[in-house]
This record gives C-alpha cells, sequence and structure tokens, in this order.
C-alpha cells in the first residue's frame, strides 16, 4: 500500500450557493454548499474544492461565510480558491476553515505571493492554479483571469517556478480539455508531473470513469479533479472509487 | 457520570483550527480556545494543532514549555496533531526552537521524491490504543517527521517508514490530521477521549 490516489469534486460558488453553467454563462442555482460538499464526503471524495466565481467583493465576504459553516461539517480537506490577492486573504480564507487555498491570477501578476504564503502557513496549504493552453506541439501557455486573458508564461517553466518558489501543489487545467467532456490532456499533465517535485491535480476533461484512470496512471497525476460527472449524477464518487479500484488504481474506498 | 472534559486548544495564530475543534467537539469534548503563550491552563486536557511550522510554533510555546512539560508529567491529557505531534521532539531541522522533549530526537525531511507528503496514505503495524486503524488510509499533509522512538504505535510508509502515531502514558499524538480523515480519524480522537477519563 502507499499514497492513493485523490478524487476532487470541484463546487463552483456564487454568492454563497452552488452554481453551475456553461462557460460561465447562465449560472443557475444547484444546491447549498455545505450539503453538496458533505455529500461527496460521504460518498468517499478525497478533498473538496470551493472555486469562488463571485464578481463582487460583498459576494466573496458571503462566501467565507460559507467556507466557516461547511468546515463545521466536513471532515475531509477543503481548498478554497477565486479571489485571492493578498497573503491577508490567504489567512482570512484559512481562519474561515479552508485546509488550502488556490491561487492563479494574483500568483502570476506578484510571484512572490507564492512564498510569502508558504512562509507564513507553511506550503502545504499553497495551491497555485494553473490555466493551460496549447499553442504548438508541446508547448502550452499560461491563462490568468478566469481563462480570458493570455500571458506569455510557458506552462512547463511556470510550473517548475512555482515549485521552486513554495507552492504545495498545482492544480492544472487544460483549457482546451475543458468543459469537453473528450478526457484530461494527458500530454500536458504528463509534462507537468514530470517537470516538478510537488503533487499535481488533474483537472480539465473528464467526461468518464477511463479519463480519470488515465490522468492517474497515464499521466500519474496525484489527484484528479471533476465537477460535471459529478453534479449531473453521471457518476457517483463512490462508483467512480470502485472503478478504479477494480482497475488497480490505488484509492482510498473507506469512508 | 460527570459532565463532558474540557481541552484547551492552543493556537499560534494561523491557520485553520476550525475543523479541529470541531472534530474534538464531535468526540464528545468541551473545547476553549487560547493563545499558546497562555500555557496549560486549567482545562482537563491540552491540544496542540497541526498548522504553521516549527520554529515558529516552538518560538511561540517557548514561555510555557516548562509549565506544558510539568503539567503532562503530572498527567495532562496531551495531544499532538501533525506539527503539534512533531513539538513532542527535541527539535526539527525545519526551524530553531526547542520542542517538549517528551520524545527523544530531532524532527528530520521525509527521505522521497515529491514532497509534501500530501494525501491518503496507509496506517501500517497499528497496535493499543490505535489497533482498529490498521491497514486504513489516513490524511496526511507533512514534509517532516518524528525520528524512530519506542513510543511509536503505528507507521505509514512514504518514501520512508515513519511513525504516524505516539502513544504513551497520558499523551498520543498522530502525524496526520484525525479532523480530516472522515471516520478513520475518528479512533485517534476516541483514543484521546478515552485518555481523558483516565486520568480525570
Amino acid at each position: 500500500m502507499s499514497l492513493a490516489k485523490r478524487i476532487i469534486p470541484c463546487l463552483d460558488v456564487d454568492d454563497g450557493r452552488v452554481v453551475k453553467g456553461v462557460n460561465f454563462q447562465d449560472l443557475r442555482d444547484v444546491g447549498d454548499p455545505a450539503d453538496l460538499a458533505t455529500r461527496y464526503m460521504r460518498e468517499g471524495a478525497d478533498e473538496v474544492v470551493f472555486l469562488d466565481v463571485s464578481a463582487s467583493k460583498e459576494d466573496r465576504s458571503t462566501t467565507l461565510d460559507v467556507v466557516q459553516t461547511t468546515a463545521e461539517q466536513l471532515f475531509v480537506p477543503l481548498t478554497v480558491g477565486g479571489g485571492i490577492r493578498t497573503v491577508e486573504d490567504i489567512h482570512d480564507t484559512l481562519r474561515a476553515g479552508a485546509d488550502k487555498v488556490s491561487m492563479n491570477t494574483a500568483a502570476v501578476q506578484r510571484p512572490e505571493l507564492v512564498t510569502e504564503g508558504a512562509d507564513r502557513f507553511g506550503r502545504q496549504c499553497i495551491v497555485v492554479s494553473v490555466d493551460a493552453k496549447r499553442v504548438g506541439d508541446g508547448e502550452w501557455r499560461c491563462y490568468t483571469h478566469g481563462g480570458s486573458q493570455a500571458t506569455d508564461l510557458d506552462a512547463i517553466e511556470w510550473c517548475q517556478e512555482l515549485a521552486d518558489r513554495g507552492a504545495g501543489e498545482i492544480l492544472l487545467t487544460s483549457m482546451d480539455a475543458d468543459g469537453t467532456l473528450d478526457g484530461y490532456d494527458l500530454k500536458l499533465t504528463r509534462r507537468v508531473v514530470d517537470a516538478v517535485d510537488i503533487p499535481v491535480i488533474a483537472s480539465g476533461g473528464a467526461g468518464t470513469l477511463d479519463h480519470l484512470e488515465e490522468a492517474l496512471v497515464e499521466a500519474d497525476a496525484s489527484a484528479a479533479l471533476a465537477a460535471s460527472i459529478f453534479h449531473d449524477g453521471t457518476y457517483s464518487v463512490e462508483e467512480t472509487k470502485r472503478f478504479l479500484a477494480d482497475q488497480g488504481v490505488d484509492v482510498r474506498q473507506d469512508t | 457520570m460527570s459532565e463532558r472534559p474540557t481541552v484547551r486548544l492552543l493556537d499560534y495564530g494561523v491557520g485553520n483550527i476550525h475543523s479541529l475543534t470541531k472534530a474534538l467537539q464531535r468526540a464528545g469534548l468541551d473545547v476553549e480556545l487560547a493563545p499558546a503563550t497562555d500555557g496549560a491552563g486549567e482545562a482537563d486536557g491540552l491540544v496542540l494543532p497541526g498548522v504553521g511550522a516549527f520554529g515558529p510554533a516552538a518560538q511561540a510555546l517557548a514561555p510555557v514549555r516548562d509549565e506544558i512539560r510539568d503539567a503532562v508529567a503530572d498527567g495532562l491529557p496531551l495531544l499532538g496533531v501533525c506539527l503539534g505531534m512533531q513539538l513532542f521532539a527535541e527539535g526539527s531541522v525545519e526551524g530553531e526552537g526547542r520542542g517538549l522533549g517528551l520524545v527523544d530526537g530531532k524532527v528530520g525531511p521525509l527521505d522521497a521524491d515529491r514532497l509534501p507528503h500530501i494525501g491518503w496514505n496507509t496506517i501500517e503495524h497499528a497496535r493499543d490504543p490505535v489497533e482498529a486503524l490498521d491497514d486504513r488510509h489516513v490524511y496526511y499533509v507533512h514534509s517532516y517527521a518524528l525520528p524512530d522512538n519506542p513510543h511509536t504505535v503505528a507507521e505509514t510508509t512514504y518514501g520512508q517508514t515513519f511513525p504516524a502515531i505516539v502513544a504513551f502514558d497520558n499523551v498520543i499524538g498522530a502525524q496526520f490530521h484525525p479532523e480530516k480523515s472522515s471516520q478513520a480519524g475518528r479512533v485517534v480522537l476516541d483514543a484521546y477521549a478515552n485518555l481523558l477519563e483516565a486520568y480525570r
């Protein structure tokens, strides 16, 4: 036995509610964050991620209340991302009950934030989210602001820099694969896994259970994050893990 | 039967202590939060939580280190989680400062290819009072671990085999996070609750 591969459902939170939309348009309310998070926990989720998609600062403070309510009932780790800009934001989010914070845009704009967060709170709670888009064969660029703004950063080099700066984990989303349900970008994932010595969470594109297995085995990601397949009820976390265990993947099965 | 025992949870000022508070309450304990500098206090037990780095935590505990040592020697039930358990050692290569010296030796870095060690790993060789954890997954987030020591009652392997749980007299500590380990975490918290009953 060894370190198990993790399955992580991701919930988009807006103004204190879990929302779902197509390409961030037409967000619709799908439930209470604490209820959904604890349901996934009971099904065997290894962690839960909240992505705060709130547009306003007021709505973000609502999210902190939601984090607190959720943390009181959730006995697996909770990562909160979206709108983290400063060391104070990290502090507030962790004090509200998050175990880790995830940041993207702020880390690109001021990479020192990664180091400052790691020094003060420990690197294990600093997750950096990298949104990567393919620009050629074996080449990917990073995007910020929820995938709307391109940068000059090469995704592989940026991930290496993040590991050097003290990031505890990389949450790697393929923008090409995201939303397609056609499977993770295995090439991208494998390249990053081989390039860094911190855990990599694969994200974007999960449509079937085979996709999860590919990300965890072929690309050797430490964890696979998925949203639609769980929210739409295509698969439960429980049957996902049973499937993976049957395929010989080391996953935690007792809940 | 008397009322619920109260434990004091020392807060070093960083990170998430909510989850551990809630998990202790769920295990039947009342929790009072106190700044680390307030020391052992008058509660029925003392809990050192698992967030932050060794240096700052040891520094925060320095003024009350001897008081805590004395209280534990007098039978105060002590629970250490993650960094809180690492503080049982004499020191750590992670940072300056003295630990409580309840366990001989220094905390050292894990010898593994990919760090931090984050995620669910398996408990091995579990024995009393945590034998129920044998072969179960628990949640780890750390890069350092206690040295081999005679108080180890469960182990885990990641690059190397290291102490997962230590237990002796009125002391218990876990390198993993019981408050984040779902049902499996209850085994450690219940063992601590039993200590509180035994040492009342």
